[in-house]
């Protein structure tokens, strides 16, 4: 009995003050936070100040293209400048971070632009507002008037990657088929361009059917497929000369789908003979060749992944097109897509975590992203035809080529974030199709 | 050793006998006691008597502001426009009170209260609060319209026959407001994101994960661990652990200790601050973490400690990172970048915390996870 009611009265009196004791403890107030939001982080990039005389101009364009690039990924909202409340008139002036703080723009963006003769400096700062620092430390970049554009890029990747911690894409470029004319006569061009569609060049004539064009990993060649000689033949293109050669010459077989390895020196690529298309491997300098696949059905589109040790690839051999992971060397292959529809030209992401791929089922054609191993399959886009992923440098961004409905219809390239936000088109004069974005320069 | 169970079943049984018919008694002597209400009723009566006689406090107010409004403004072509194309009640109590002094009023009068906020010019006003004064049902109305209506004195009925167009007119103004806090506020913000290959009516085909609940305290743990000392401050709570010495009277034996002596330490003095006092501080730091749910940093768990002054604003040299979880160094430093411009940012003038209970918020740990957010 007694120890019954000690029980009771023991039990009765830890429920009173069991609160009070959780409550009353010592230690920090502890707080778990599990959703914030998505949205665009604000910015303020006021006018770059020229310490030159003849740099105004320069000046503000180099900040417009900082302010473009950055609001171009969608993960950043410009500060309209007309709600700006102090002006930066000296780059070595101490900033007045309340003024920043008032239209909330987290962070900020000052710099300057000198020129003189043929030589442009910009230099520039980047602050977080709210913390009232510098991120980072301040930085130059110098070059020729013409170039300012890259040197805007190269802030622009600089911001970037102090805000957001991983690197930018800004100053790249991306190597694709321009296309012009009616669908059944249309020109096909090889052309290589920035990332946001400025400097535009042509790399090859309009006189031969040309596809497929795939950027080496330091950005100085071009693989593509040529109809040059009535059969599909790969190409490589050194970009600084623009010459080009046939990689790989040998009758009555077509080559196709090529991509460098990472190491540069070898090639992957589809050979047919006859009815089969298996993958093979080329090394450059060589010219020696070995096959790694040599199954009855179709296998194509392989891209290696960033350490060059797997390669990823599209095969038949199930009845659809589906996708494949077997090592550099060939050997067995693992098959990584099992939803429906039909799956083709996977890329590796060069993170590495992930391959896009272009899926098509029910009639439409869709970009995706999956992880290496096939699973968290995520659908980013969905029209009549998308086709053709490439990734920005940093694996953040996919390009692809979108063609609309129709005899008149024609295809361009868009660009989508990975999460499935900010899908955007770029801009090309023409027609362009075929994208393969390059490295950071 | 059984008869404490026996003790124990026989009360159980008798609370829940208790619980069973304890009810059922009760629930009859009222129906019997209305048999009663006869006595009571008179009470009642007279207190029935006291609401009838209430109507003259309901004509006081009539004559008070309402016919001067009447006169001094053309309310009334108004209300008798308005009623027609929108059922809105504000207009017709206006009009309602001056043709109609009786017990009628009262009932319309609140809903106009209710609704009006918005198009009643200033003459509402004074209007409107002499019957909630007057009449006791509702006494917010009362703040809400008269704050409001104030500065609207231009859609009279004059301006505006037509009560779309009053309406109209007041937005219009905001709108300019409203366009500047646009800029400062986001549009894109969202916590969902649907990809272009996603239908959005189509109904999602998983359903969301359930959100973690907040670690708690865990107060047992710390209970466990004072087990053997028993300083006896009262009888009962030493005499239950000694006898049976199990882990369950020493954790008994070690929450009461605590319970009894104080908090376990010195700086928890002072009231607790109360779960909702909580949630509006977790709420405030969240709305301004800016989550890059594609980046690496959304795998990243940080806890970020800080310290407080008493305004409730943040010691902005205090903010460092306690710990990290998965991810880089780089995608850690990135998180931790990304929860110190929230907890920065909100902040204000100072978080609305409770400043008698300082001592419980002084110091703060603050856990951002992104884990419910990010890409699967």
């Amino acid at each position: 009995m007694k120890q019954f009611l000690a029980s009771f009265l023991a039990v009765m009196v830890l429920a009173l003050s069991a609160p009070m004791t959780a409550l009353a403890q010592g230690g920090p107030l502890r707080i778990e936070i599990t959703e914030g939001v998505v949205e665009p982080l604000p910015y303020a990039v006021p006018n770059f100040v020229a310490e030159s005389a003849g740099a105004q101009e320069l000046a503000q364009q180099i900040a417009r293209v900082v302010a473009e690039d950055l609001t171009g990924t969608g993960l950043f909202r410009e500060v309209p400048r007309e709600a700006h409340i102090s002006q930066i008139t000296s780059f070595g002036s101490p900033v007045q971070f309340a003024d920043w703080k008032a239209i909330n723009a987290q962070a900020l963006i000052t710099g300057a632009v000198s020129q003189e003769g043929g030589r442009v400096v910009v230099k520039f700062r980047v602050w977080d507002v709210f913390a009232g620092t510098e991120l980072g430390q301040g930085m130059q970049f110098a070059g020729t008037p013409e170039g300012w554009r890259r040197m805007a890029h190269k802030v622009a990747d600089q911001v970037y990657s102090r805000i957001t911690g991983e690197s930018g894409y800004f100053d790249s470029r991306v190597v694709f088929v321009s296309e012009s004319g009616p669908k059944d006569q249309r020109s096909k061009r090889l052309a290589v361009m920035d990332y946001d569609g400025a400097n535009l060049q042509y790399l090859t004539g309009g006189n031969a059917l040309v596809l497929a064009p795939r950027f080496s990993d330091d950005g100085q060649r071009v693989l593509y497929t040529s109809y040059e000689t009535g059969l599909p033949r790969v190409h490589v293109l050194e970009v600084g000369t623009v010459q080009s050669r046939i990689l790989q010459g040998q009758d009555g077989v077509m080559s196709f789908a090529p991509r460098f390895a990472p190491n540069g020196q070898t090639v992957v690529y589809s050979l047919t003979q006859g009815s089969n298309t298996d993958i093979w491997a080329m090394d450059i300098a060589g010219g020696g060749t070995r096959q790694l696949t040599s199954a009855p059905s179709i296998e194509t589109a392989p891209s290696y992944s960033p350490d060059g040790s797997q390669i990823v690839f599209e095969s038949d051999r199930s009845g659809t097109q589906q996708l494949y992971v077997m090592s550099a060397n060939g050997g067995e292959a693992r098959r990584i897509s099992f939803g429906q529809g039909r799956y083709s030209t996977p890329v590796w992401s060069p993170r590495g975590d992930m391959i896009a791929f272009t899926k098509q089922n029910a009639g439409r054609f869709h970009i995706g992203v999956m992880r290496t191993d096939g699973s968290e399959e995520r659908l980013l886009t969905a029209s009549f035809l998308d086709e053709g992923p490439t990734w920005a440098p940093n694996g953040r961004v996919i390009m692809f080529a979108r063609e609309t409905q129709g005899a008149q219809g024609s295809s361009s390239l868009y660009t989508v974030d990975i999460s499935g936000r900010n899908l955007k088109r770029v801009r090309t004069p023409e027609g362009a199709s075929d994208p393969s974005w390059g490295p950071l320069q | 050793m059984h008869t404490g169970h026996y003790i124990s079943g026989g009360a159980h049984g008798l609370l829940i006998v208790w619980a069973l018919f304890g009810g059922m008694f009760r629930s009859d002597p009222p129906q019997l006691e209305i048999a009663d209400v006869s006595v009571i009723s008179e009470a009642e009566f007279a207190a029935m008597m006291r609401p009838q006689v209430a109507p003259p406090p309901v004509e006081e107010p009539e004559a008070l502001p309402q016919p001067e409004i009447e006169d001094a403004a053309p309310e009334p072509p108004v209300p008798e426009t308005q009623p027609e194309p929108r059922p809105e009640p504000a207009e017709p109590e206006a009009a309602a009170p001056d043709p109609v002094p009786d017990p009628v009023l009262p009932t319309p009068e609140p809903e106009t209260s209710d609704v009006a906020p918005q198009p009643p010019a200033p003459e509402p006003v004074p209007d409107v609060e002499a019957p909630d004064i007057a009449l006791r049902p509702i006494p917010r109305p009362a703040p809400r319209v008269a704050p409001e209506a104030v500065p609207e004195p231009e859609p009279d009925a004059e301006v505006a026959p037509e009560v779309q167009e009053t309406v109209e007119r007041s937005e219009t103004p905001d709108v300019t407001d409203a366009e500047e806090q646009q800029a400062t506020s986001p549009e894109a913000a969202t916590t969902e994101i649907v990809t272009e290959a996603e239908d959005p009516a189509r109904a999602p085909t998983a359903s969301m994960r359930p959100q973690v609940r907040p670690n708690r305290p865990a107060p047992e743990a710390t209970a466990a661990a004072p087990e053997a000392a028993t300083p006896a401050p009262e009888e009962p709570a030493p005499q239950a652990p000694a006898p049976t010495e199990d882990a369950t009277a020493s954790a008994i034996a070690g929450a009461l200790e605590e319970a009894l002596s104080g908090s376990p330490s010195g700086t928890g003095d002072g009231p607790p601050l109360t779960e909702a006092e909580t949630d509006g501080f977790r709420i405030a730091v969240q709305d301004c973490w800016v989550v890059d749910v594609g980046s690496q940093a959304a795998n990243v768990t940080v806890t970020v400690g800080f310290d407080m002054d008493r305004s409730g604003q943040v010691v902005g040299a205090s903010l460092r990172m306690l710990s990290s979880e998965g991810g880089t160094g780089s995608a850690a430093e990135t998180a931790f970048q990304a929860a110190r411009r929230a907890i920065l940012r909100c902040q204000g003038d100072g978080y609305n915390l409770p400043p008698e209970k300082f001592d419980q918020w002084k110091r703060v740990e603050m856990t951002f996870n992104p884990e419910s957010m990010r890409i699967r």
